[in-house]
């Protein structure tokens, strides 16, 4: 039974590969996406991306997700030099993992682009562009809001500053911390940062950090967070020391952070569009295609968001 | 006698139909959807469905003998994780550090070592508590993940080695490493359950725990030896996969129980025990890697992979009722 159904298909197979004449659009593009469905900002990037493939005509892009599972991620990758696309898009699941599989599809000579997260330095050579926020923008934007701030209340001379930083190790973490720490002495050289404590990107944990800041510090104008989670637990931590009157400024706006602008109690954030960044994706490994002349770092606009402007922006699904 | 042959052959057969089905479908589907000029079919594209099966397949087939037993290992994830952190960390141990790439024999060993130990473990407690093995690597599956994150919190484990992914990369007659690893422990595997006495008794373990004590088969040791079985799969299958990706995430190999449990049931073999083949569960697990690879091939939404390998468990377990309910009449009339 299966050598007759065997014969059936390569006879069906010879019939239809005469018949058709695929390949209508100049580029195939293939993206293999971290976690789908794992938080909004990923679901949103997928829909936004699809949507711009749909509105280029030259367009046609394979959307895979790889579930978290980086044995699955490689797969994918490995079908998508197999099915010849002219790129590959790839979200990593694991910046390190991947490097192998990145460097088979150099090897195939299909150029790859690495999106939102970078893969590690190692996987550098087999790739041909990073499209993604820029972390040290963002955090030297955050000096700039904070710095404002403080200019505008007339305390630019005299301000004294805590830091909570993402966790450890992480570039993401390190670069917000950069960006911010480079920029604040260039825009408010009097404003004094006392101390830096990680926050490890988890509310409860910066809740903490807070408290103790407060009971060591009895003077505390601002609190600069790698993002707004850890922000907005800062900021709880001071709302129940009853310490008002301090300017809180994250790196990244999370929805919570921008319920708290709403309400007053929070002052400003950079904002990070999943729809931009699934945007400059596309539009990267599209320049690619074309020959166009790529810097190895593409980043996306990560505007600033305070009370002022926050109006113009939609809350993030995030 | 030729109707229960018949109703094998429908049982075991069902999922190499459903194979047949699946290539037929990708096939003609990817000629109108796909945006590939390559068929589905094409030589190098089958090679790649063999080659990414081996994860869950070498993992699968070690199921397969647990489950004849009538016992369940939810703890392989957990396993293949550990063995992998072992395997990658090992390589960067100072005490290797004069070994040079000599040092990648050594740490397979003990990413090997790791598996065969957590395995003991699982085997261990069913054997001396009597507690349901369910139970036991429910348990140890929370454990072995805690230890995973233990070694090295929320980051990952890497060491990039390259005379490692050199090898893991290449092929060997046209066939790459990670499938002939799957290929050996399939047919190793045939070769026990079908010609040896261990894998005789593992039946009639699984078919009547009683009668195989009374007819002298040690169940206790009988079950230790299949759980250090697995748990030298799990981590030969870590071995196999990390060999080529060389960073280990704390949450990888979630969910792998799942899917290896999936291909062999899938197969054919029954959750109760007693019955159960080692090639429908390689049958099985190149269902569930075809239908991967085939939705991704005609563009759909990856996802679909899940719900629709839902449905077909469900035919599957439904038909062998069926199946199974036709007998015990046939019995009594």
């Amino acid at each position: 039974m299966t050598i007759r159904t065997m014969l059936t298909v390569t006879t069906a197979i010879a019939g239809l590969a005469m018949a058709s004449a695929a390949g209508a659009a100049e580029y195939k593009i293939g993206i293999t996406q971290n976690n789908v469905g794992v938080d909004s900002y990923q679901t949103t990037y997928e829909k936004a991306f699809i949507e711009a493939a749909d509105a280029n005509s030259d367009v046609e892009a394979v959307v895979l997700d790889a579930g978290g599972d980086v044995a699955r991620q490689i797969a994918q990758i490995e079908d998508l030099i197999q099915q010849d696309v002219n790129a590959i898009i790839i979200w990593p699941t694991n910046g390190e993992a991947v490097i192998p599989a990145v460097r088979k599809a150099s090897k195939a000579g299909i150029p790859v682009v690495v999106t939102n997260s970078n893969i590690a330095e190692a996987g550098f050579p087999f790739v041909k562009a990073f499209s993604g926020p820029d972390n040290i923008t963002q955090g030297s934007r955050a000096a700039e809001i904070m710095c404002d701030k403080f200019k505008s209340m007339g305390i630019d001379k005299t301000a004294q500053i805590v830091q909570i930083s993402g966790q450890p190790g992480y570039t993401t973490a390190i670069e917000r911390a950069k960006g911010f720490e480079d920029r604040l002495p260039q825009v408010c050289p009097d404003v004094k940062l006392v101390e830096t404590q990680p926050g490890d990107w988890n509310r409860e944990k910066s809740q903490k950090v807070m408290e103790a800041f407060l009971v060591k510090y009895d003077k505390i104008d601002g609190v600069y967070a790698g993002d707004d989670n850890m922000g907005v637990g800062a900021l709880n931590a001071a709302k129940a020391a009853g310490r008002d009157g301090i300017i809180f400024v994250g790196a990244t706006n999370f929805a919570v952070g921008y319920e708290a602008m709403e309400r007053g109690e929070y002052w400003g954030s950079i904002y990070q569009s999943p729809v931009d960044d699934a945007k400059a994706a596309l539009k990267t490994a599209v320049d690619i295609l074309e020959g166009k002349d790529v810097p190895f770092f593409n980043y996306f606009d990560t505007p600033k968001i305070t009370q002022d402007n926050m109006k113009d922006f939609t809350k993030p699904v995030f | 006698m030729d109707n229960a042959k018949l109703k094998n052959r429908l049982k075991y057969g069902a999922i190499w139909g459903f194979i047949a089905f699946e290539l037929i479908f990708f096939t003609v589907a990817g000629e109108y959807l796909s945006l590939s000029d390559k068929v589905f079919l094409d030589l190098d594209n089958m090679m790649l469905l063999f080659k990414q099966s081996a994860p869950i397949g070498i993992i699968a087939l070690g199921m397969t003998i647990i489950m004849i037993n009538g016992n369940i290992d939810l703890s392989v994830g957990a396993t293949f994780a550990l063995s992998a952190i072992v395997l990658l960390d090992s390589m960067t141990w100072p005490v290797f550090a004069g070994l040079g790439d000599w040092v990648i024999p050594v740490s397979w060993l003990l990413a090997l070592l790791t598996g065969v130990v957590l395995g003991a473990v699982n085997g261990l407690i069913v054997w001396k508590t009597g507690v349901d093995a369910f139970i036991v690597t429910l348990g140890s599956m929370l454990g072995y993940r805690g230890l995973v994150f233990m070694y090295h919190g929320e980051q990952p484990t890497s060491h990039l080695n390259w005379t490692l992914v050199d090898f893991a990369e290449a092929s060997f007659l046209g066939i790459h490493t990670p499938t002939w690893f799957l290929l050996a422990v399939a047919v190793a595997m045939w070769f026990l359950m079908t010609r040896t006495v261990h894998g005789r008794n593992a039946y009639a373990v699984g078919d009547n725990r009683e009668a195989a004590v009374n007819a002298g088969i040690r169940v206790g040791p009988h079950i230790l030896v299949n759980f250090m079985l697995i748990g030298f799969l799990a981590a030969l299958s870590a071995v196999v996969f990390y060999s080529e990706s060389g960073s280990v995430n704390p949450n990888d190999g979630e969910l792998y129980e799942l899917w290896a449990i999936t291909a062999v049931v899938l197969g054919g073999t029954k959750l109760t025990g007693g019955s159960g083949s080692i090639v429908s569960t390689f049958g099985g697990v190149i269902a569930i890697q075809l239908l991967r690879k085939g939705l991704g091939h005609i563009g759909a939404d990856t996802e679909t992979v899940n719900l629709v390998i839902g449905v077909i468990l469900i035919a599957v377990l439904f038909l062998d009722r069926q199946l199974n309910i036709k007998g015990r009449e046939e019995l009594k009339t």
